[in-house]
């Protein structure tokens, strides 16, 4: 078992479902504890992840197993310092969104845990794969679990967000099966063999041409995910119509997929497509923070309040990740866990009136913090975090984000396009509070107007223990990121350097080949040393 | 330098002592006797005042051994940014207390506890007592923070910190829903300005490398910071220098209250009364000056910056000041009192006087705190909710004694009455003004001096007017709610409020009146002190904060001191006739009315912000709210399945189960069938091996096929079934030449085919350096204009090898240098036929990767090597 963690990690939640599946109907509260139980020991198990040296890039745990020879499909997977934080989001989030399920999921509980447990199978396995092929699997399991979770224990409009959220993911999805497919057969071309392994398909320069098509599929099935702007219109409908632990999932761990999946496989693979592109997406994105933020501050429902400042906040995480610099990509990657709790912790709260009223409209509620004191101090500190209040996580990611579009691309961080971007992304910062704190003046302050929620009971003990650990967590990264942040440095910083080293060849390549890095890596070695001892030569004739 | 062993954990501590009141009192506090809460929330802060005393004395001690002492406490590292060039700038948690911030500590720790105090007479009966005890706690925390915080980042710890606990205090009777929106201003108003501090964050650590403040000023002092900024702004190069400081002097404006972000701070008046003396005019508003302080070196490096820190200064200190003479509630007065006293400092500040601003925010912190403590004790006497209306009271004097005489010390000290605080502090802000006018005689400086001088002046009469004006109508005549007539009068019979509060106003107007000895020698002339010396405050500053040195000249010191005597005479005695023992707004009633609607409705500010910023950005906002889900999702969404599912119905209506139709269906599909296999279809696929050529096409049912490899007319190969043949292509086969131009930049590929005519191809702005020669490289080129024109030669000269051309293009040019080369170009043919007997011919031109070889040494396929064309 010592270094088959993440077979372990993926068999936990597939053996689970089956026993649940295997459980009788009647049986419920076995059902409720067995699918806990299982996640928590999934969480405990994956936390042994964290221990690992992550000192040097790569990837740690590596298990790499033939599966279908013919095609070069293998079952690879590892994880490095950018994924580790990804599955630990993950394993920690299914529980408490399954354990805060519980509150208002009360019919066919069998199937809600089973879908939730293969839910979380599928997100481990897409942040764990280093097989395109296997990525894909994983990538596309997601989508039956979420859909039936949205489907069947949605709301009123249920259907009609799972079919939209479905379809709009799959186009996506679709799209990067072809380029993928048209990967490995240029590869193929070129090596005479298949392969689906990422790291070998990463010696393949393609000509600037395809590059740009097949990034642009692989982008735009991500960037559907993510979700960037004017892609994002499934998100408000999905996280609505969703049942409380769903939307925590989605916003959560789901979201972020696309984010991963442009750090994992769409940059590596086309990098001079994303460095040409990428700015174009940084902007994109900056247009989502700053139409995120406007449509959350009108709107009435506070869950699609939520699902818009969602919007916002990941055109900052892809802003960073395209400023490409350290900080940038490390604030992305933090931004990325930061985001997953505190918008989970916050649909979590949003849960928490639903159940008791069944309503989730601003006009409902009304100085809810006289009748619900716990319940607004938890609110406040969500919402301090959701709006990056230095102390809090959001404002450690939010930082290292705009400092790295500051400081994109050029040195002393004056890039005229991303100086403007940086200007207006950190006006996203402003309207942040207004949004927020627009929905707390609205649900919490003010005098009880409604008759109904004048005896509204405060937290529960499940509803607390679901919270307490995301604040745990709000503050320690808020104080101390760096145990975060190391870990993820060293990967990120390779990952840069290799990105760049690829961007380079990429730009020079017309005809399609193969090169390894290490290769590359010689030869640049090689012209920096020139440069060197040419500057020196310089020096000495002066 | 810093002094960094042993380790000052002291510095720590009183930063941890309020910040754990805060959270006991927080989430514990409802549960705990009164007495226990005010135990840990006074007493934290108290705890926490001895240490800062502790520290200050040691502070003290090294100040007189050590230039420009500090004593340093190393807590961890937050994070880290790399910057571009691999330099990592650590944001290190990590506290300093020199002398500026020494003393500010003190004022926070001394006045906050002071107010903490009062506190337990002022709010001890409301049941919100424990959550307002941990709120005042968290803010001295977050406060102290700021203060001691040794790098910008830590600061803006504090920063947010202060402006989240003012949110929370001045909604902190949130059942009053425009209490809670006032808070809500608050907090958003300062993002505005928390914005300008990232931005100019980020400038600051792109030039100096570094976010602790020690760095950025001796970065600054160094020039570093002289550079113009890399982007031009409507036409003109600032310095960064100025960028820089107009963007940290935008989150001054925020925190701070001057013009264009003061709107919020007469709103937060909402929260109880020692939040207002505490964080309102006391201690957080006071940041901005603070942080222009702080990094004194740097702003004083930009003229630009600095004239507008103090235009903007003065225009806040007379707008304020016009505001306050015709409000009627004490606290709103105090507040437009605030924003005004803010102007002076920053107007200071604005002049280089950066240790008289800050001399003026010590002393402002004694007698603001104590003239809203002393308000807050009038209205607890009168019972007066929220606030005040000093028309309703009025002959205080006999009922609250206490609190009129500190009051009044404060209200002199404002007016800047000889010998009390304010006059110390407010002449050296006037000198500063004057000395400028003195020191520069270019047109920007001097103006500015001038302005700002005749501006203070102004707004110093009006100051002493309008304090005035409160002291005659509050606690001079007649008590006016003693008959219980006219609309909601207070409570007919006042009482002086009790010893937890009485004792802070007096410490405070002791304070008031005797603090500004600190500052004597200089401005006090009479005394015959030496004038180049620094009075005890200068000294006391001169380590930490830059500024302009003390003009020696007489004239211009006595210029000041006499505009101030004369404003202070002006505007006291000006209250004294026309409200002393009155009860009527003597002044107000002769302004025209609608003069006097404007200035009470506050010059309508807040209504010109609702008309030009807040409402179009919300229209905006409903826009895209709306939009969303009709438009963008229409388009996104909507609109292709609408497409797929017309499409779909176009499908569906096929079927309709007509069996006439299925029959012509049919018809129609065995016809198209039966034509696509009646002529023999075809196309060529090439691929390469050394140098033979493998020609393909697609294979047929019953296809056979025949190759004109060289498309001579003559086939080379018979009919046959394999749709596969290999040629070698000679010298002969050559049809022409293709042409590529590559560039690099962009790497896109351009092919053309050159014939014997001129063959023009646009450059696309690009103009080549070097002229070129006719070349034997398959091709000629040469530059007419904007176009690369291209020939073959004939006949066809050589075709040897893949030649290659670089051009050097033009250093400003978009695209680059660019690569031309030239490929052999060969046509191959195929003629097909099938069973029916049908042929066809199909004919493709293919350009050969590789040279036709007489010299096959050339074909290779490494990388091209350099090759400089002069």
């Amino acid at each position: 078992m010592t270094t088959q963690y993440l077979t372990w990690l993926l068999a936990i939640p597939a053996l689970s479902a089956l026993v649940v599946l295997l459980l009788p109907r009647s049986w419920e509260t076995a059902t409720k504890r067995f699918a806990i139980g299982a996640m928590l020991v999934e969480f405990i198990v994956s936390t042994r992840l964290i221990l690992a040296d992550y000192s040097e890039a790569g990837y740690r745990f590596v298990e790499h197993v033939t599966w279908v020879e013919s095609f070069g499909i293998s079952y690879k997977v590892g994880v490095d310092g950018i994924s580790l934080w990804l599955v630990i989001l993950t394993t920690l989030l299914s529980p408490i969104a399954l354990y805060a399920s519980w509150g208002s999921i009360k019919t066919r509980i069998k199937e809600y845990a089973f879908s939730f447990l293969l839910l979380e199978l599928g997100m481990l396995g897409a942040f764990v794969a280093l097989d395109l092929f296997l990525f894909y699997v994983f990538w596309e399991l997601m989508l039956v679990p979420m859909y039936l979770i949205i489907g069947v224990w949605g709301g009123k409009d249920r259907v009609y967000a799972a079919v939209k959220f479905f379809l709009y993911t799959m186009v996506g999805s679709l799209l990067m099966l072809v380029a993928i497919l048209y990967v490995v057969a240029s590869y193929e071309k070129l090596a005479g063999h298949y392969t689906f392994d990422l790291q070998e398909l990463s010696t393949l320069f393609l000509p600037a041409v395809p590059q740009y098509l097949l990034f642009s599929a692989f982008a735009l099935a991500f960037a559907i995910k993510v979700p960037m702007f004017p892609f994002h219109t499934w998100l408000p409908d999905a996280h609505v119509q969703a049942p409380t632990g769903g939307s925590v999932i989605l916003a959560a761990v789901l979201l972020k997929l696309g984010i991963y999946g442009f750090i994992r496989f769409a940059m590596p693979l086309f990098p001079v497509a994303s460095q040409t592109l990428g700015p174009v997406l940084a902007g994109l994105g900056v247009v989502g923070i700053i139409y995120g933020a406007y449509a959350a501050w009108v709107q009435r429902d506070l869950k699609k309040l939520v699902a818009y400042s969602s919007v916002s906040h990941m055109g900052f995480i892809l802003l960073g990740l395209f400023a490409m610099n350290r900080h940038g990509v490390s604030g992305a990657i933090l931004q990325m866990i930061n985001h997953g709790i505190s918008t989970g912790a916050l649909f979590l709260l949003v849960g928490v009136i639903y159940d008791r009223r069944h309503s989730r409209m601003l006009d409902d509620f009304g100085g809810l913090a006289k009748v619900m004191p716990w319940y607004t101090l938890f609110f406040l500190i969500i919402t301090l975090s959701s709006i990056g209040l230095p102390g809090t996580n959001g404002f450690v990611g939010e930082f290292m984000i705009l400092a790295g579009s500051f400081f994109s691309r050029t040195s002393i961080g004056f890039g005229s396009s991303w100086f403007v971007m940086t200007l207006l992304a950190t006006t996203g910062v402003i309207f942040a509070a207004v949004y927020m704190l627009h929905a707390v003046l609205r649900i919490f302050w003010g005098k009880v107007v409604h008759p109904e929620n004048e005896s509204l009971p405060d937290l529960n003990r499940r509803e607390v223990v679901s919270l307490l650990p995301l604040i745990v967590l709000v503050f320690w990264i808020g104080l101390y990121p760096k145990f975060f942040l190391d870990k993820m440095n060293p990967a990120v910083d390779s990952f840069i350097s290799d990105f760049t080293i690829r961007y380079y060849e990429g730009r020079r390549t017309v005809e399609p080949h193969l090169t390894d890095l290490d290769e590359l890596k010689l030869r640049l070695k090689g012209v920096r040393s020139l440069a060197m001892t040419e500057s020196t030569g310089e020096d000495v004739q002066r | 330098m810093h002094l960094e062993a042993p380790q000052q954990i002291l510095l720590l501590l009183i930063i941890l002592f309020p910040l754990g009141g805060a959270i006991i009192n927080g989430l514990l506090g409802r549960y705990m006797a009164k007495g226990l809460v005010t135990l840990v929330g006074v007493g934290s802060v108290a705890v926490s005042f001895a240490l800062a005393v502790a520290s200050f004395v040691e502070l003290y001690g090294l100040h007189h051994g050590v230039e420009e002492a500090a004593l340093a406490y190393h807590f961890y590292e937050w994070f880290s940014l790399k910057l571009p060039g691999g330099t990592v700038v650590p944001v290190n948690v990590q506290f300093v207390m020199d002398s500026l911030s020494g003393v500010m500590t003190l004022v926070v720790t001394g006045v906050g506890g002071l107010i903490h105090l009062y506190s337990i007479g002022y709010m001890g009966e409301d049941e919100g007592y424990p959550r307002f005890m941990s709120f005042l706690n968290l803010f001295m925390a977050s406060m102290l923070i700021l203060v001691l915080g040794s790098s910008v980042p830590v600061m803006f710890v504090g920063w947010e910190g202060v402006g989240l606990c003012s949110y929370l205090l001045i909604g902190f009777w949130y059942e009053n829903r425009d209490y809670a929106g006032a808070g809500r201003k608050a907090f958003v108003v300062n993002r505005i300005g928390d914005f300008g501090v990232l931005i100019g964050m980020f400038i600051l650590v792109g030039v100096a490398g570094s976010f602790e403040f020690a760095d950025i000023n001796s970065a600054a002092v160094s020039g570093q910071f002289r550079p113009d900024f890399p982007l031009w702004i409507f036409g003109v190069a600032p310095s960064l220098a100025t960028v820089a400081c107009v963007f940290l002097f935008l989150g001054c404006t925020g925190k701070s209250a001057q013009i264009p972000l003061f709107v919020w701070l007469p709103d937060a008046m909402a929260g109880p009364t020692p939040v207002s003396a505490l964080i309102h005019a006391a201690t957080m508003v006071t940041a901005g000056v603070y942080l222009c302080c702080r990094l004194s070196p740097l702003f004083i490096t930009s003229d630009v910056a600095m004239s507008i820190i103090a235009v903007t200064g003065t225009l806040t200190a007379l707008l304020a000041a016009s505001i306050a003479v015709v409000q009627r509630e004490m606290k709103k007065i105090l507040a437009y009192s605030t924003v005004s006293q803010l102007g002076f400092m920053f107007a200071a500040v604005g002049v280089g006087f950066f240790a008289a601003g800050f001399f003026h925010v010590f002393t402002h912190a004694f007698f603001k705190a104590c003239l809203f403590l002393g308000a807050g004790s009038v209205m607890h006497a009168v019972h007066a909710h929220g606030d005040a209306d000093i028309f309703k009271l009025g002959g205080l004097k006999k009922q609250l004694p206490i609190t009129r005489w500190t009051f009044l010390a404060s209200c002199l000290a404002i007016a800047g009455f000889p010998l009390t605080s304010g006059f110390f502090s407010k002449d050296e802000i006037l000198l500063g003004a004057a000395a400028q006018i003195y020191r520069r005689d270019d047109l920007l400086m001097n103006s500015v001096g001038w302005f700002t001088l005749i501006g203070l002046t102004l707004a110093a009469v009006m100051t002493a007017f309008y304090m005035f004006r409160l002291y005659f109508l509050t606690f001079t005549g007649e008590y006016r709610s003693a008959d219980q007539s006219g609309d909601h009068p207070y409570d007919a019979h006042p009482h002086e409020s009790p010893p937890s509060m009485t004792i802070p106003l007096v410490v405070l107007g002791i304070g008031a009146l005797g603090v500004g000895f600190l500052g004597l020698p200089h401005v006090v002339p009479v005394i015959g002190t030496h004038l180049s010396d620094y009075s005890w405050w200068g000294n006391w500053m001169e380590g930490s904060v830059a500024g302009h040195a003390v003009p020696e000249e007489m004239h211009i010191v006595n210029l000041a001191s006499g505009l101030a005597l004369a404003a202070m005479a002006i505007g006291i005695s000006a209250a004294w006739v026309l409200y002393r023992n009155k009860s009527t707004d003597a002044l107000t009633d002769r302004m025209p009315a609608r003069l006097y609607q404007l200035a009470f409705d506050k010059w309508r500010v807040d209504e010109l912000y609702a008309a030009t910023i807040v409402n179009p950005i919300k229209k905006v906002a409903t826009v895209a709210g709306r939009a969303d889900m009709t438009f963008v999702d229409a388009l996104m969404t909507k609109w292709p399945s609408f497409k797929v599912r017309e499409t779909g119905r176009i499908l569906a209506r096929m079927q309709n189960g007509v069996v006439q139709m299925y029959g012509a269906v049919m018809v129609v599909g065995v016809v198209a069938v039966l034509a696509w296999f009646w002529t023999p279809h075809s196309h060529i696929e090439v691929g390469f091996e050394g140098t033979k050529v493998e020609l393909t096409t697609p294979q047929g049912l019953g296809y056979e096929y025949r190759w004109d490899a060289n498309s001579d007319g003559e086939f080379e190969t018979q009919w046959a079934e394999t749709p596969t043949t290999t040629f070698e292509y000679a010298q002969d086969d050559i049809r022409g030449v293709a042409v590529f131009i590559s560039h690099v930049r962009s790497g896109v590929e351009r092919r053309i085919q050159v014939t014997e005519e001129w063959t023009p191809v646009p450059i696309e702005s690009v103009a080549p350096i070097a002229t070129l020669a006719a070349t034997e490289r398959g091709f000629e080129v040469r530059i007419d204009g904007q176009d690369f024109v291209f020939r073959r030669p004939d006949p066809p000269t050589l075709l040897a090898g893949k030649e290659e051309l670089r051009l050097p293009m033009s250093k400003g040019g978009r695209l680059g240098p660019a690569r031309v080369f030239a490929r052999p170009l060969v046509e191959a043919t195929v003629e097909v036929r099938n069973t029916f007997g049908n042929t066809r011919r199909t004919t493709k031109e293919i350009v050969l990767p590789f040279p036709i070889a007489e010299a096959p040494s050339h074909a290779s396929l490494m990388p091209p090597t350099r090759e400089v064309v002069r």
